[in-house]
């Protein structure tokens, strides 16, 4: 598939022909530099953008088929993604933030709600922040409860851009361990986009991307390699 | 559903100083609204309880006699059984009165005018009283014979005071001019237009000015309980009275005195009645009426326009935050109906409370400008027929424009939401602007 954005009358290819396939249960790393279009990417498996060619299909379904609301539906039920600007609603609390996509699936009562809300603030550690807003928190906050938002739903796919580009490393591993943990257990599939080799470390593959196109595919090891021998 | 209501609420308290703003406007809106429709209303009742106390009843039963054909007087000979009839007839009446009609020149020692005569029994007279407010002596005055009353502008240009002496001259109906000599028993205040060209004497003063018989009278002024009654009276009345043996004229909108012309172009002689309504005796002042409510019209439109630039403006400073809002609740699985119900409730809510407020305090307005009387400069005075200003809040119309109000600013206010809604998540999460 390609994406272009139109800037005026200047047209920006921001992916130029990628091609690739997820499986379920798969733990899937995007890296690339800055630019590459890693973004731009997890917008179109996400469908909160749409593909100028080609075709995304998640689980299953040929999202261009499908109406606006069961795009809507399948973002809710299906998905859940962590921002790389994090996109907090700044009137809420933490807590509301997260139980917010619970609230807009209507499967669980409040006491069931109120459980699983604070088991994953615990596990991201904020458990004690429940009743602040976002914009009392450190950027590394906010992205973990960005993070236990996307993961309150129990969803079959996540997509997480940057997951851990604010958190300091202990932080940043713990929700990796976090996401490693849910993957193993539910078989619950991510992509997520990282810089971080350590976290790279972790994927079952990574996807180098760079200038709208997949360089390889490449074994955890093998991207360590790769990536120490570009640095050097 | 709750939560929708939460985040609204909280939007509302979050972004408090543009909540302020946007309330205040449509308060101060709502307020002034509310102030200009009492302002209108209330005119208009003044106006009309005045014109149709001092001018004509809410139905009348005038009419012509001629001795000749092209002679005519606007009397109503034999009154006291039409009197019985209506009394029989119209189960609505509040009360009926009956008053001489005429046209005569007031003389004093310095000044004379020609002006319209009204007679009156004051005794019988229940509407008068609350109308018309003394200066100087009393209504009580006119119970006694060979009495005028006069209206502050007029016992000005007159030079008179109560105790004074004038002249009424008039021509008779069998064309010889006749004058008699009367007191000033009280001087009124001025009520508008009607001060300018209306006198009143007791009813046997007129009759011997005009040599009238004691069973004839200018017109018979029905006053009902309900005034939406009207037509239905005025109906029935033509029909009872023609059915009775009296000749009856056919309807003509206008005040008695401008029918003289007609009336004497026409062939016959003997006594017509004409059946009319308080409309038809003011028709001549209704433009300033319809004025009044084309001016409110106009400023109320004014207003409205101002509000609604106004919330636009300010929405569209907040339409930046909000549309990545709106792209995030979209990202997140909330479907557009879901959003946009959220910001109508927000909407809604602010547009309540606002007009809510603003509601009240122009009721507070109104009451204390009524309470204040406030004294109207002359040339308002003239058309609405009072020197004090009278504010009439109508609780229906109150209600009406609060919910008006509120359908604009929601309406207004949804546009950038709806824009917003419309919108591929990723494109309203990154608006820049
Ligand atoms: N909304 C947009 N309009 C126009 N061009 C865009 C838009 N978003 C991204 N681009 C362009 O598309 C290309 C890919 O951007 P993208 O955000 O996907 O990169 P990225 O790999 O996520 O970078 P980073 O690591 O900095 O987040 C860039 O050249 C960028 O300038
Ligand atoms: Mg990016």
């Amino acid at each position: 598939m390609t994406k272009d954005y139109t800037l005026g009358k200047v047209v920006v290819p921001a992916l130029r022909g990628v091609d690739l396939q997820v499986h379920p249960g798969e733990f899937i790393s995007i890296a690339g530099p800055s630019g590459s279009g890693k973004t731009t990417l997890l917008n179109l498996i996400g469908c909160v953008d749409t593909a100028t060619t080609g075709v995304v299909s998640v689980a299953g379904q040929d999202t261009k088929l499908l109406s606006e609301r069961q795009l809507t539906h399948l973002r809710l039920h299906t998905i859940g993604f962590i921002f790389q600007s994090f996109n907090l609603v700044s009137v809420l609390t933490v807590f509301q933030n997260v139980e917010f996509p619970l609230l807009l699936q209507r499967k669980l009562d409040k006491a069931q709600r109120r459980e699983r809300v604070m088991q994953l603030l615990e596990q991201v550690g904020l458990a004690n922040h429940a009743k602040h807003r976002p914009n009392e928190l450190s950027g590394g906050q906010r992205q973990r409860v960005a993070v236990a938002r996307a993961l309150v739903t129990r969803p079959q796919l996540v997509l997480a851009d940057e997951p851990t580009a604010n958190l300091d490393s202990v932080t940043g591993q713990h929700i990796i361990d976090l996401m490693k943990e849910l993957n193993q257990k539910e078989g619950t599939t991510f992509i997520f986009s990282t810089h971080d080799a350590k976290v790279m470390n972790h994927a079952n593959a990574v996807w180098r991307l760079a200038d709208g196109k997949i360089l390889d595919r490449l074994s955890a090891s093998e991207a360590q390699r790769a990536m120490a021998s570009g640095s050097h | 559903m709750l939560q929708l209501f939460l985040i609204a609420f909280r939007n509302l308290g979050t972004h408090r100083r543009r909540t302020l703003l946007l309330g205040g406007a449509i308060a101060g809106v709502t307020a002034l609204l509310v102030v200009l429709m009492g302002l209108s209303t209330g005119m208009k009742d003044t106006m009309l309880r005045s014109a149709t106390t001092l001018a004509t009843g809410h139905v009348n039963v005038g009419g012509f006699y001629k001795v000749t054909a092209g002679q005519s007087a606007p009397v109503v000979t034999g009154y006291p059984k039409i009197i019985e009839q209506v009394r029989k007839d119209v189960p609505e009446l509040d009360y009926v009165v009956q008053r001489g009609r005429g046209w005569v020149k007031v003389v004093s020692e310095v000044a004379s005018a020609q002006v319209g005569l009204g007679g009156i029994d004051v005794e019988a007279e229940p509407g008068i009283r609350k109308v018309l407010q003394m200066k100087e002596g009393s209504l009580d005055g006119l119970k006694e014979p060979d009495t005028v009353l006069l209206f502050e502008k007029q016992a000005k240009r007159l030079e008179v005071k109560v105790g004074d002496t004038v002249t009424l001259s008039a021509p008779t109906m069998r064309g010889t001019n006749n004058t008699v000599d009367v007191r000033v028993a009280a001087i009124a205040a001025n009520v508008g237009l009607m001060s300018d060209f209306n006198i009143f004497v007791p009813n046997s003063t007129l009759r011997s000015l005009y040599q009238l018989k004691d069973d004839t009278t200018g017109a018979i002024y029905l006053y009902l309980k309900d005034v939406s009654q009207v037509p239905a009276v005025q109906a029935r009345l033509r029909q009872t009275l023609a059915a009775a043996g009296h000749e009856v004229m056919d309807n003509d909108p206008r005040a008695f005195w401008m029918k003289f012309e007609v009336v004497n172009r026409e062939g016959w002689t003997g006594q017509k009645l004409d059946i009319t309504n308080w409309e038809d005796e003011i028709s001549f002042i209704n433009w300033t009426l319809t004025a009044l409510n084309g001016l409110t019209g106009v400023l109320i439109f004014v207003l409205l326009v101002i509000i609604c630039v106004g919330i636009m403006n300010t929405l569209w400073i907040a339409i930046r935050e909000r549309t990545r809002e709106i792209g995030t609740l979209r990202a997140i699985g909330m479907q557009r109906t879901r959003v946009l119900a959220m910001f109508v409730f927000e909407a809604l809510t602010l547009g309540l409370l606002g007009t809510l407020a603003g509601a009240l305090f122009g009721l507070v307005v109104c009451l204390s400008i009524n309470a204040a009387d406030v004294a109207v400069p002359e040339v308002v005075a003239v058309f609405i027929m009072s020197e004090k200003l009278n504010l009439a809040v109508n609780p229906g119309s109150v209600v009406g424009a609060m919910l008006f109000i509120t359908a604009c600013t929601t309406a207004i206010s949804l546009i950038p939401s709806f824009l917003a809604a419309r919108m591929k998540p990723v494109t309203a999460m990154h608006h820049i602007g």
